[in-house]
């Protein structure tokens, strides 16, 4: 029963962390930027959607607000940061530097406006749980896993079906003939950002209600989204969804078999390993940006 | 510059430094340095310590300073991280030329204790409880007991009363790591076996499989050694069906007040409360609801220096690091409602409370020393 519960715990972890990796995956592969801050969003949602609910506002609307919130701080630093740079011609590593910076000070934001402290929500039915064929869950676990579902379905059909999704994936795939065609790729990137933004904080709310918030902890979390979107293939949605369940259930399950303090090393093991024998990832792609 | 010239500077310079240690008196004000995580995930703790040392100066200057001398405190953000305290501690030493500093947490601690003794400047630990700053440095001074004087009182009782089957829980940190290692030889030189230990790391939030892995090998106690994210574990404890009854040493106390942790123990460095006017002045001064037990310990510690100065001063003697540690071995006692602590080494000596969870109190179930509990 023990490897049961512990691959149970795993897949709604994998979840979470897959959400953090599709709406990470979804931004990087359109725009190219490694849009580290993506974690400093996570973690803000979090926060907003404790100090809502201090003040009393029920939880949904409380968490439909991180979402909005976490949509427009992805916005303006996509409007304020990334196109100035790219207008300057900043190269993918200065990018990714003034990213880090966004990050920094994002997670220094939270620890001053809200709290340093290690928080947790004041919702009494956040302890309530349920058994199911003798598998435990806690309502928070439940909610992340119909929610990581739920939301990584949406993108799919979004992007393959929309206008606005087609019109994502003709930019991802080829930015300069999207120029020419006056497909405005900039305002492409600014709503793209505003949907990956505002899909972190999905788990970047739950995970929070489940264990606790954390303002330093966020960038492991993007950290193991990078390796699966990496070990997913480019580019793959689905990949990136699925590896991250892979990866998070491996990394509960080896605890059973080894010290907890080789779970990360036997995840990081495996990435490397995978990658060896299956460079282009889970899901065969060219190695390009396209979606 | 002549070689004239350069012999003049150094000797200017070496009369510069070799004044420093009385100009603090003649500057108008002692200045004391504190090296603390004011940011980081150890922020929580390096605040409510930064409120209890800023209101033992407050206190001291309210009532007329150091012999009519004002105090005045410098804090330092040592992040948590002992990289940054090295250059913290530089800063403070060459910078604001303090005779004596307080320090947090056992890597930080451990990382200034040679800096300490080659500056010979006094560092005082209010709360860090690796047993390796036992011979750190002979600058520094620790005013709690350490991890190991815990684990003995603690080892001895959980054979007697709770059970010889053990796992054990414990942060991959100096602390968590000497509280393992304590533990776990007191334990097995009293006749009882370690089943499981499984390591979790400071920040960490998720702990349901390392919880279920202990669960799963059913031992009749598990001593759990972490000093961060306690209601977190609490909860998922709460999780976990016939999670076992656990015990735990000082650091353990904010598992009290759960439904899950019902029936705990914990060991208790025995911390009192300052009298009714004091601790009022510091819930009016900080909008606090409590004076927490690291206030109460931060403030105890900067009167303990304090203190030493007023000796060393009436003595006639220049502030130095060596004089305040001096003094500090001189004095011995420092008793006062907060804690009665006797200097014979560099470790306080202090009494050890076994404390259960019931209800709403914590009970002191006995009370002994670590020299007692051999």
């Amino acid at each position: 029963m023990l490897y049961v519960q512990l691959i149970a715990d795993g897949v709604v972890t994998g979840c979470a962390i897959g959400l953090v990796a599709v709406s990470f995956a979804y931004f990087y592969a359109t725009t190219g930027i490694f849009h580290v801050a993506h974690a400093g969003i996570y973690t803000l949602c979090g926060y907003i959607a404790w100090y809502l609910t201090g003040l009393g506002i029920p939880f949904i609307l409380a968490l439909i607000a991180s979402i909005l919130c976490g949509a427009l701080v992805g916005m303006f630093v996509q409007v304020t940061l990334y196109q100035t740079l790219e207008n300057k011609g900043a190269s993918p590593l200065v990018k990714l530097i003034a990213s880090i910076g966004v990050l920094t000070t994002l997670q220094n934001i939270v620890a001053i406006f809200f709290t340093p402290n290690i928080v947790q929500f004041d919702l009494p039915w956040r302890l309530n749980s349920l058994t199911i064929g003798g598998v435990w869950f806690s309502v928070p676990q439940i909610l992340i896993l119909l929610s990581s579902v739920g939301l990584f379905a949406a993108v799919v059909l979004f992007s393959k079906y929309s206008k606005l999704g087609k019109r994502i994936r003709a930019v991802a795939s080829n930015p300069g003939l999207a120029e020419i065609t006056h497909l405005n790729p900039q305002r492409v990137f600014v709503y793209v950002i505003a949907i990956s933004s505002g899909l972190v904080a999905v788990p970047g709310v739950l995970v929070g209600v489940d264990q606790a918030l954390q303002p330093y902890t966020s960038l492991i979390i993007l950290l193991t989204a990078v390796i699966a979107m990496i070990a997913g293939g480019i580019g793959s949605l689905g990949g990136a969804f699925v590896m991250s369940i892979v990866l998070a259930v491996i990394q509960s399950l080896s605890v059973a078999f080894v010290s907890g303090r080789w779970s990360i090393a036997v995840v990081f093991a495996i990435f490397v390993l995978f990658i060896l024998i299956r460079p282009e990832g889970l899901v065969r792609r060219k190695f390009s940006r396209a979606i | 510059m002549t070689l004239t010239g350069t012999l003049r500077a150094l000797f200017a310079g070496t009369m510069m430094v070799a004044a420093s240690g009385w100009a603090m008196a003649a500057d108008g004000e002692l200045v004391l340095g504190a090296l603390l995580p004011l940011t980081g995930p150890a922020a929580p703790i390096g605040i409510e310590e930064q409120q209890g040392v800023q209101f033992a100066i407050d206190q001291v200057n309210a009532k007329g300073g150091l012999n009519g001398v004002p105090v005045r405190i410098v804090f330092d953000d040592s992040q948590g991280k002992p990289d940054q305290a090295v250059l913290a501690f530089n800063r403070m030493a060459d910078l604001q030329d303090v005779p004596a500093m307080i320090t947090a947490f056992s890597s930080i601690s451990l990382a200034i204790a040679p800096l300490a003794t080659r500056r010979e400047l006094l560092v005082v630990n209010p709360a860090a409880q690796t047993d390796k700053l036992e011979n750190a440095s002979p600058y520094l001074l620790n005013t709690i007991p350490l991890v190991k004087d815990e684990a003995q009182v603690l080892a001895k009782y959980a054979t007697a009363n709770i059970g010889k089957n053990a796992a054990i829980v414990y942060e991959n940190a100096a602390a968590g790591i000497d509280g393992r290692d304590d533990f776990k030889k007191y334990f097995e030189a009293a006749g009882g076996k370690i089943l499981a230990e499984e390591p979790v790391e400071f920040g960490q939030t998720n702990y349901r499989s390392s919880l279920l892995k202990v669960a799963s090998v059913k031992p009749d106690f598990v001593y759990i050694a972490i000093t961060q994210s306690h209601e977190t574990m609490a909860d998922q404890v709460g999780q976990v069906p016939g999670f076992p009854v656990a015990i735990g040493n000082t650091f353990s106390r904010p598992f009290f007040g759960y439904a899950s942790t019902e029936g705990w123990y914990q060991t208790a460095i025995q911390s009192g409360y300052p009298d009714d006017a004091t601790l009022e002045a510091f819930k009016t001064q900080f909008d606090a609801e409590d004076m927490g037990f690291f206030a109460r310990e931060y403030f105890n510690a900067t009167n303990i220096i304090i203190e030493a100065a007023r000796l060393v001063t009436k003595d006639g003697a220049s502030l130095t690091g060596t004089t305040l540690r001096d003094a500090i071995f001189k004095i011995k006692d420092f008793n006062s409602p907060i804690a009665d602590i006797r200097f014979d080494t560099n470790t306080a000596s202090r009494p050890v409370e076994i404390q259960q969870y019931k209800g709403k109190e914590r009970k002191v179930i006995t009370t002994s020393t670590a020299s007692s509990a051999q």
